[in-house]
């Protein structure tokens, strides 16, 4: 595969492999995603983008292959562990819990604590004025930091959800069918996060199934076909139908071969 | 321009009542307490108001209550524990068996908080390794941790410390080692708060609000009594440093107080109570822990994908409910310095109950200790106030059923999309 001379990748998964049972749900995946790219990663109903995106983010642990992140060989054996490297990742509907704030929620598992002796207590104020900045740094707004997320819309948590992982995710960013349950306008905002998100240097890999949004904003498409990589393209030496024929499972077209 | 800033500000500025409800989850149930206490008050005044009911209800509900603390955080996190009744069986059973063995109470009071701990924990792992729901878990070891009270005290005997000994147990101490522990105890409270009283002075001076007035004048409170407590202690005891002071240990754990002044049952249980709820409800709301609790029964998915260890949460939650199941077995069997194998019994129910009453959803994820603390009263009260109003005890269940389902409505309405 062809790897771009200017910059190392961020991150190469080299003959990655994982099955559950008889099923082989991934076979020797080659991927890649460099600083400052955003790659849509495609493919029809169990082609393994998620199981993709959960060894990734440290969720599930492949069975073979190897990661390399950052110029070092790692491997992801929890999602704590995914977090301490800078990836974070964004499932389309398990990422904020509905009854606490979001403040709280911005800040779950890394809350700010000052020390006080032996014990560490949770600094509400300076959490609040973080995350009411972090979230006006990126462009969302929200009334009030200390609102449970069941108040909020659809919308407006996968944008909370979103502006945290540009916060926190240092270098990759997985974005697991962010749109999927959002209105127009909303997917616009989401869209324009991604952008941000590049132009601050993060790796980004965008898992969709509408091609118009890949087209916005991506640079590279990756297509799976049944657990393989079918095809790497940047975005613009393919086109929406050939994309599409592709995860169908059509051949790669001729002018890419 | 200005008329939509007109038209918003106001709207903004209005909390609703679900709002205010999310924010705190003992709104609910402190409407419920003082609508119930106003009606018996109203209904009843000489008998409801005596300082004899009041403690009665305090007193007999400090137990349930302390049971409560531990299903509320394992409610929060999403799970149930039926077996606290038996746990409290078993744990006073050892607590008490061990005492009248010769085995110094403080040591027969670990003892019985490790096996309650252990049983606790046997929940938890069960729970998490098989991952059969917590209710079936728990209904089954509720009958097997029942089953060892009523083996090991045959055909119903009760187990009587006076039987044993005619003197409660002591803890004999030189009077100096008391003062040294007194104010090590208030230095290190003192070295723990002294960043917070620092910050809410520097707010006194910065602005003065009523509101870092007050947060203020809390910290320099609690300094004065720490201050005046060491005081106390050393000029109680500073004209015999090198006396030994027999401290009545049944006494500490639940024994009369503030007899002489108001009269009535008053009992140090109920100050293990609030201490209890009081350290609960600020690990639930102050640390991480309590962060991770909340999480782990709101959406456990999520929580697990932001790196909390839900496991972990669940089993240390099983723990705590027995370990504290234990505390409160402790605490009565030190009252009523005695134990029989039914012990408990009963004792799930009426602490659920409480705990749904106070607010916590059943499913998880929202709840208070503070709001449990206070249901738990709201029932003691019923149970009184009932009989005092000339209904027959018997249908305090029925009105605590009826209050029950209220409250799991009312909680409802919390969880839901606006």
């Amino acid at each position: 595969m062809t790897v771009p001379n200017s910059r190392e990748p961020l991150i190469t998964l080299q003959r990655l492999s994982i099955s559950f049972g008889h099923v082989l749900a991934l076979r020797e995946i080659d991927f890649y995603v460099s600083p400052g790219e955003v790659v849509a990663l495609l493919g029809d109903n169990g082609a393994g983008k998620s199981t993709l995106a959960k060894i990734l983010s440290g969720v599930i642990t492949p069975d073979c292959g190897t990661i390399r992140f950052d110029g070092q060989n790692v491997s992801l054996t929890s999602p704590h562990h995914a977090r301490q490297l800078g990836i974070e990742t964004v499932y389309q509907d398990l990422a904020l819990i509905p009854l606490m704030s979001i403040a709280r929620n911005f800040f779950l598992a890394r809350e700010l604590c000052h020390n006080r002796g032996p014990f560490s207590f949770i600094d509400h104020q300076a959490m609040k004025q973080q995350t009411e900045n972090a979230l006006q740094d990126i462009g969302i707004k929200v009334k009030d930091v200390d609102e449970p997320v069941v108040s909020l819309s659809g919308g407006e948590r996968q944008s909370i959800a979103i502006g945290r992982a540009v916060h926190f995710g240092s270098q990759l960013l997985i974005l697991d069918e962010p749109t999927s349950a959002l209105s127009i306008g909303e997917t616009r905002k989401v869209l324009k996060y991604i952008d941000e998100a590049r132009s601050r240097g993060l790796g980004v890999i965008f898992i969709t199934h509408n091609l118009h949004h890949v087209f916005e904003v991506s640079d590279r498409i990756t297509i799976l076909h049944h657990g393989q990589i079918a095809g790497d393209f940047p975005c613009n030496q393919i086109s929406l139908e050939e994309t599409a024929e592709m995860i169908m499972g059509a051949p790669p077209p001729a002018h890419l071969l | 321009m200005t008329d939509t800033g007109n038209a918003t500000a106001p709207h903004q500025n209005k909390v609703s009542l679900r709002g205010r409800m999310r924010k705190y989850p003992e709104t609910g149930v402190l409407l419920g307490f003082m609508a119930v206490f106003l009606g018996f008050a109203l209904a009843v005044p000489e008998t409801f108001l005596s300082s004899n009911s009041i403690s009665s209800i305090l007193t007999s509900q400090a137990v349930p209550g302390i049971i409560a603390i531990g299903i509320t955080l394992l409610m929060i996190s999403g799970e149930f524990d039926l077996s606290v009744g038996s746990i409290m069986g078993v744990s006073s059973l050892v607590f008490l068996y061990t005492a009248v063995e010769g085995i110094h109470v403080l040591i027969a009071a670990l003892f019985a908080i490790t096996a309650g701990a252990a049983m606790g924990l046997t929940n938890g792992v069960l729970f998490i390794t098989t991952g059969i729901p917590s209710f079936i878990i728990t209904l089954g070891t509720m009958l097997v941790y029942r089953a060892f009270s009523l083996t090991a005290i045959s055909g119903g005997r009760i187990v009587r410390y006076a039987d044993y000994s005619s003197r409660n147990p002591t803890l004999d101490v030189s009077a100096w080692i008391l003062i040294v522990c007194a104010t090590g105890f208030c230095l290190f409270v003192a070295w723990i708060g002294h960043s917070s009283l620092r910050i809410a002075i520097r707010n006194v001076r910065n602005s003065l609000t009523f509101r870092s007035f007050l947060h203020a004048s809390i910290w320099l409170s609690l300094y004065f009594a720490l201050s005046s407590f060491v005081v106390a202690t050393a000029s109680l005891f500073s004209n015999r440093l090198f006396e030994t002071i027999s401290i009545d240990l049944f006494y500490i754990l639940n024994g009369r107080i503030l007899t002489e002044w108001i009269g009535g049952n008053y009992r140090m249980s109920i100050l293990w109570w609030l201490l209890l709820t009081g350290l609960f409800g600020v690990l639930l709301i102050n640390t991480r822990y309590g962060n991770a609790v909340f999480a782990t029964g709101g959406n456990a998915n999520a929580a697990r994908a932001q790196g909390i260890d839900i496991n972990r949460v669940r089993v240390t939650n099983f723990t705590l409910s027995g370990t504290l199941a234990a505390v409160a077995g402790i605490i009565q069997a030190a009252r009523l310095k005695s134990v029989d194998p039914l012990r408990g019994e009963g004792m799930e129910l009426e602490v659920i109950a409480a705990v749904v009453i106070g607010g916590t959803l059943l499913k998880g994820g929202y709840g208070s200790v503070v709001g449990s603390a206070i249901g738990t009263t709201l029932t003691g009260m019923l149970r009184t106030g009932l009989v005092l109003v000339g209904i027959p005890s018997n249908a305090f269940h029925g009105a605590m059923g009826a209050i029950m389902i209220a409250a799991v409505i009312i909680n409802s309405f919390v969880s839901r999309r606006n």
